[in-house]
């Protein structure tokens, strides 16, 4: 039986203090400075069942609401009072989704009886395996990606488990920091199991357990009640990454959002097959995995910010998943770098909920900024110094009502930067320019926000520069409704020398003294058409120095001379309109439009049926090829309708007879 | 009359709607308090009112106030109703996007549409300036004067009338923004100037260039304000030259706040603190949570040892500023926060208020919507007297009224909406306040709270048994704690220098260097510019860390280690530090100082009170009552707070009334009234 609304309420107050406080004790006592600088850790009470209904808002990573600990939980037969169980293995579970990702959960006993799991996890600064820090693109295998620890008991009754923490510890590079922050997680689930107690003591056990079931229906019952302030029809979108591998094809990602009443369906169909890098995202093939739904979570809780985060928001929501995918790879695929797809699957939602309400939805994030690591030598002490430089980070989209927030937003609003004065007092280097990167955004009736800036100087040899995430140097930011692309990311050595280097997508470079370096994040997406924004809006811009007077020109028809709009010159333009409106819902930019002349939507699709029928280990060699013939087609012979696809696909078949009894 | 010099000390805390007054009474050694409506319209208008009605009720002449200390909120209300000063803003070229960057994270990181709040010198009057200090504090690119001239010609014609200068490396020496200002004035007489070296030299550039604007931003008004405060208070005959709290919870002469407005900013909270860290160690509560709620927020401190925590990044309105500050954590939760239920009929209270204008439903100034105060009356807790000394009568039937809406959406009876008013308001301040001591690493049940402010006391016991807290204290005169706080506090100045080295030799000999300097800057500012004469006490520390961390932990350090060079004793205070906050410390990991700190106070006199005669025995009730609580009608005995002996005691449910709140104490609870006329209020049992 249901509680009353008053306790629920209170209760509610109640799960929620104890998953912040939890997440203190873990943020206070957590020993890496990584935990303390990126806030990449989670907190949260689940049911027996593991579904988590009570997490934090004010700390910790944003993408783990509603994250379900079930399949961990039932990889261990028998629970005790005074056990933890621990896990990092992307492919024991699914609760961890790379392997630094270290999570633990214990269970809360009252009279004998689970009540709950106090669970939790920290991203490690390294697990072990093929590089430092256990990431990087060129991965394949998940045996690469450091030590992996299947569900475990940590502790048993209280007791530590030796063996299993030295198997770990001796597999990491930096073992007291792996140990200490294992240690904050510890502290955080006993304060967790505490809170529980308190709460049953405070409220008694039946009205606890009713109103936490409560609590995941009342979070549900609001996320449908924001569905269903949405039309109903089925919104396909799809998205790129510039690179399926390093100096790879690209990568798409295709999203069909289905909205019926009250129910949403997230068909992954068409995205790309699993990927010989570590851009996998482990899924499991669970239709509400977490990962897959931390967009949607974003658009519930922007419209509706009443919206209560629980696992029960995840209800609304089933995926379509289909195996041997980048949304559903199988073992042993690597999945390191699934940042960078989440991020690409988070903007693509926000896309597809867009067709569905236009005018409360912003065009694309700002997006493929990197997160920064210089590595040098001090001049003066000569000490190595590894320091975290400012993370780039891009706005949000333009929408109706407003201009994208500039600099940070979106799905990018938990970054934090480094100070310029900290970063020259500390990473050996100077910076030249920290800002917003001038047209940059995206152009529209309301503009999208403006992509971060970072110029700096490298003053010793041998400095290892390593960027994180980079993308969006090819395929920019949409816009929506009229509204145009945001600006490409930019990586530049030495600008505007005879020595300048496009870095592109680059992650990883070595620069010595005098070199400088240009990193920009790419710009959000604009809304609405920019040939119809307020000509003091651009000027005001200019003023700022965030548009260049040729931009406000070409973009907005706005001509600008002796700082005030020349207002019959900016009525002649706009008039003649030089470079004529968005096509469609969605301007999409000239390089993925070029890109997917050639790749239309039936050749893309075509692309990812044909190959879905292959064994896995086949799929990415097979894609490359099909690129590769493709690529060479006279281009009076391309016809887009999935054709040239479906023969090139014949083709392999018919080099490589053994694909038609091969077995994945 | 100079037989009158000196014979009262007043402070006063002006509110949004109450302006509070503490009068010390030398001669008779008592407290006397004053309770009237604000002004916001004609701020110090509230202050010659109270002056005047301080004679009038207590035959306290002006001529008689030796001492006067008074805490404002105009400093505040510029900021948060942005009436300040047209700012311009210069700042090294090449990164004029400072305020617009700040430190990326958007207020709500969950909503995509989040956005941080526009700068207070906006971006078009942000101008670079061609110059460049590097890290170590040597200037690569001196000031062109020329340069500035043209910056300050631009900010003129957008219509600046005050330039922030705030310039990379600052800290680490300060003399471009000081040519930068010479050419400014030189350019621009009239220009009011405000440099991030002077306001608060730290490193990290967005902090210390927010700190400048909020000060440059407000600095007109406040200087125009204290000038004018000076002016009535003289033509008004009091002789003391008034002082000002300070967000460091100490005070100043009134005079420096006109060039140093951001050190008061946050006074009013901070005196608080400091009248609530004062009152509980006088009755031996080291440990205390103080709790004072008004009308839209609850302000709760932590007060440890004796003393209450500091932080930086304290909020002014929409800002953080990063300068020594009582921490003081403000929840949106008060007594005239309204209750509601959603679409699902679940009951919420907050975060919207109805303020003191139209305020509570009961008030029958045209509030209609319920509020945690109408559901106290509606429970009959509140209504047998008036609040705000006869400012406010309550009006039952309005309150439930409005209570009643709320009875009919959740199908309860009027009594039990009310009181579940009161647990879910309850509910939701003791969310703020786990999160609070969580982070703290506290358990908030070894805590006292000490319940002030209008609706403290009204609140204080039901909050402290959902912490779990075993006693709750309610001063003599709980409305006017603040003001109380502005009494006792020490004169007091921060002094900061960013060293940034490593704790060896040569990062001691530059410690100790810096450490000269200080200590000079700061004993001038006591003697010669406070003109204070009495004991200088100096407390030193240093923001230190391990190397490669990047956040910083305040350890109270010794001067003599600086002066003699032992790194190890310094790095020993350190691990130590960090052992208590963090629980654990790394022995082995050398250590960065990254600022030297230095507080200067002198002592003024405290208020000598007197222990009053115990008159051990039971409370004679003046009455009693049917109230609803804990889900029943009782009958409560009531109260009058002037009644109330030292050594008297009573038990729950019991009202206890007094001119500016009431204390509610339900079943399960006994008062005790000790020797200072504190209610002392103990879990049973």
């Amino acid at each position: 039986m249901p509680i009353d609304k008053v306790t629920l309420e209170i209760l509610k107050n109640h799960t929620r203090a104890a998953a912040e406080s939890m997440a203190y004790t873990l943020y206070r006592t957590a020993h890496s400075t990584f935990v303390k600088e990126t806030e990449d850790f989670t907190t949260g009470l689940t049911t027996p069942d593991g579904e988590t209904f009570a997490t934090p808002t004010e700390l910790g990573a944003t993408w783990f609401v509603g994250l379900n600990y079930g399949r961990a939980i039932g990889m261990i037969d028998d629970y005790r009072p005074g056990d933890i169980a621990m896990t990092n293995d992307p492919y024991s579970g699914f609760v961890s989704t790379h392997s630094p990702d270290m999570h633990i959960w214990k269970p809360v006993f009252h009279e004998g009886e689970i009540v709950a799991f106090s669970v939790g996890h920290i991203h490690n600064t390294d697990v072990g395996g093929a590089v430092p820090a256990s990431l990087s693109r060129t991965l394949s295998e998940i045996h690469q990606e450091g030590v992996r620890i299947p569900p475990v008991k940590i502790l048993e009754e209280g007791a530590l488990n030796r063996q299993v923490l030295d198997i770990f510890l001796a597999n990491v590079r930096a073992p007291d920091q792996n140990w200490g922050d294992l240690k904050a997680q510890i502290a955080a689930c006993n304060t967790g199991e505490r809170k529980v107690h308190e709460m049953i003591a405070r409220f008694g056990r039946d009205t606890f357990r009713e109103g936490v079931a409560d609590l995941l229906d009342y979070a549900e019952a609001q996320a449908r009640a924001i569905v269903r302030t949405l039309p109903n029809g089925t919104y396909p979108f799809a998205d790129y990454m510039d690179e399926d591998s390093v100096d790879g094809r690209p990568c798409r990602m295709k999203l069909t959002v289905i909205i019926r009443d009250d129910e949403l369906i997230f068909d992954f169909t068409g995205s790309d097959p699993q990927l010989e890098s570590s851009l996998n995202m482990p899924t499991g093939g669970d239709e509400r995995h977490v990962l897959l739904l931390v967009g949607m979570t974003y658009v519930l809780y922007s419209l509706d910010r009443s919206l209560y985060l629980n696992s029960g928001v995840a209800r609304v929501c089933r995926c379509i998943l289909p195996s041997g995918t980048m949304v559903n790879p199988v073992f042993p695929a690597a999945v390191g770098m699934r940042t960078l797809s989440c991020y690409r699957l988070h903007g693509l939602t926000f896309g597809a909920f867009a067709q569905a309400a236009p005018d409360r939805m912003a065009g694309a994030p700002g997006s493929g900024g990197p997160i920064m690591n210089v590595n040098t030598i001090d001049n003066r002490t000569g000490r190595r110094i590894m320091a975290a430089i400012s993370p780039m980070s891009g706005g949000g989209g333009g929408r109706a009502m407003e201009d994208g927030p500039d600099g940070s937003g979106a799905n990018q609003g938990f970054l934090k930067n480094t100070p310029t004065e900290v970063n020259e007092a500390e990473a050996g280097i100077k910076v030249l320019r920290f800002g917003l990167a001038r047209d940059s955004a995206g152009p529209g009736l309301h503009r999208g926000g403006l992509g971060t800036e970072l110029v700096f100087q490298a003053f010793s040899p041998n400095t290892r520069v390593t960027a994180r995430n980079r993308d969006r140097t090819v395929f920019t930011g949409w816009g929506i409704e009229g509204g145009r692309p945001g600006a490409a990311s930019k990586f530049i050595r030495n600008p505007g020398t005879n020595r300048e280097v496009d870095l592109r997508n680059t992650d990883i470079l070595t620069i010595g003294p005098g070199d400088v370096i240009h990193v920009t994040c790419g710009g959000a997406g604009g809304w609405g058409d920019p040939f119809r924004r307020d000509p003091d809006a651009v000027l005001l811009d200019w003023r700022r120095g965030w548009v260049s007077t040729e931009h406000a020109r070409e973009a907005y028809g706005v001509v600008i001379a002796g700082g005030a709009v020349d207002i019959p010159a900016t009525g002649a333009l706009r008039a003649a309109r030089p470079n004529g409106k968005a096509n469609g819902f969605y301007d999409l930019g000239p390089e993925r439009s070029a890109f997917e002349a050639v790749w239309t939507d039936a050749n893309y699709d075509a692309l990812t049926e044909c190959l879905a029928v292959l064994p896995v280990n086949w799929r990415f060699y097979a894609k490359h090829r099909i690129f590769d013939t493709i690529e060479m087609l006279d281009p009076a012979a391309r016809r887009g309708d999935g054709s040239e696809v479906r023969a090139a696909f014949d083709a392999l078949r018919a080099e490589f007879p053994q694909l038609d009894t091969a077995r994945g | 009359m100079p037989e009158l010099e000196t014979r009262c000390r007043v402070a006063v805390d002006i509110g949004g709607t109450f302006t509070d007054f503490c009068v010390f009474d030398e001669a008779a050694g008592e407290l006397r308090t004053l309770k009237i409506l604000s002004t916001p319209e004609a701020p110090g208008e509230e202050v010659m009112q109270g002056i005047a009605e301080l004679d009038r009720r207590y035959g306290q002449p002006a001529a008689g106030i030796g001492f006067f200390t008074h805490g404002t909120t105009v400093g505040v209300n510029t900021v948060i109703q942005r009436r300040g000063a047209a700012l311009a803003l210069f700042t090294t070229r090449e990164f004029e996007d400072v305020l617009e960057v700040a430190r990326l994270k958007t207020p709500d990181p969950y909503d995509i549409f989040s956005r941080r709040p526009a700068p207070l010198a906006p971006r078009e009057r942000v101008y670079g300036i061609a110059e460049r200090v590097l890290k170590d504090g040597s200037v690569e690119t001196p000031v062109d004067p020329a340069d500035v001239r043209r910056a300050v010609a631009a900010a003129k014609a957008a219509g600046a009338d005050t330039i922030v200068v705030a310039l990379l490396h600052a800290y680490a020496n300060p003399a471009n923004e000081r040519a930068v200002r010479d050419a400014i004035l030189e350019a621009a007489p009239e220009m009011a100037v405000t440099l991030s070296s002077d306001v608060w030299p730290v490193i990290r550039e967005y902090e210390r260039t927010v700190t400048a604007t909020v000060a440059g931003y407000v600095q007109r008004r406040v200087a125009a304000y204290i000038g004018s405060l000076q002016a009535a208070l003289s033509a008004a005959g009091v002789p003391a030259e008034p002082m000002i709290t300070k967000s460091n919870g100490g005070i100043m002469a009134a005079e420096l706040g006109k060039t140093d407005p951001i050190a008061m900013l946050l006074s009013g909270t901070a005196s608080g603190a400091i009248g609530a860290a004062d009152a509980a160690a006088r009755i031996g509560a080291p440990d205390v949570l103080s709790f004072d709620v008004g009308g839209t927020s609850a302000d709760v401190a932590v007060v440890q040892g004796g003393k209450p925590a500091f932080g930086t990044g304290e909020l002014v309105g929409e800002f953080p500023i990063y300068v020594p500050t009582v921490s003081v954590t403000s929840i949106g939760a008060g007594g005239g926060s309204i209750a509601w239920v959603d679409d699902f009929g679940v009951l919420k209270v907050g975060p919207e208020s109805a303020g003191s204008a139209p305020g509570p439903a009961c008030y029958g100034k045209g509030g209609e919507r319920p509020t945690v105060t109408d559901a106290f009356v509606t429970m009959g807790l509140l209504g047998a007297d008036e609040l705000g000394y006869g400012a406010v009568r309550l009006d039952r039937a309005a309150a439930e009224r409005a209570v009643g809406a709320i009875a009919a959406r959740l199908s309860l009876g009027l009594s039990e909406a009310a009181e579940s008013i009161v647990d879910v308001a309850v509910s939701g301040m003791y969310l703020e306040v786990a999160k609070l001591m969580s982070r703290r690493g506290a358990d908030p049940r070894a805590f006292a709270l000490l319940a002030f402010g209008g609706a403290g006391p009204m609140l204080g016991v039901l909050f402290a048994r959902e912490l779990g807290i075993a006693r709750v204290i309610v001063p003599p005169t709980p409305g006017v704690l603040s003001a109380y706080g502005g009494l006792i506090a020490d004169i007091r100045n921060d002094f900061i220098r960013t060293a940034f080295v490593d704790l060896d030799a040569g990062g001691l000999a530059a410690l100790e260097e810096l450490a000269a300097e200080l200590e000079a800057q700061a004993l001038a500012w006591l003697r010669e510019e406070q003109g204070f004469e009495g004991e200088a006490y100096l407390g030193w520390s240093a923001d230190m860390r391990y190397l490669g961390q990047s956040y910083e932990i305040e350890t109270v350090i010794d001067r003599a280690d600086i002066r003699a060079g032992r790194a190890s004793a310094l790095a020993d205070a350190f691990h130590d530090e960090h052992e208590r906050v963090y629980d654990h410390a790394d022995a082995e990991a050398p250590v960065q100082a990254v600022n030297l700190r230095l507080t200067v106070s002198g002592a003024v006199p405290k208020p000598a009170l007197a222990d009053a005669a115990a008159a051990p025995g039971p409370a004679a009730p003046r009455g009693r009552a049917a109230v609803f609580l804990d889900g029943a009608v009782r009958e409560a005995s009531l109260y009058v707070r002037a009644d109330l002996l030292p050594g008297q005691h009573f038990s729950g449910p019991a009202v206890v009334s007094q001119d500016d709140c009431t204390t509610v104490i339900p079943p399960g609870f006994a008062a005790e009234v000790d020797l200072r006329s504190n209610l002392i209020l103990t879990r049973e049992g």
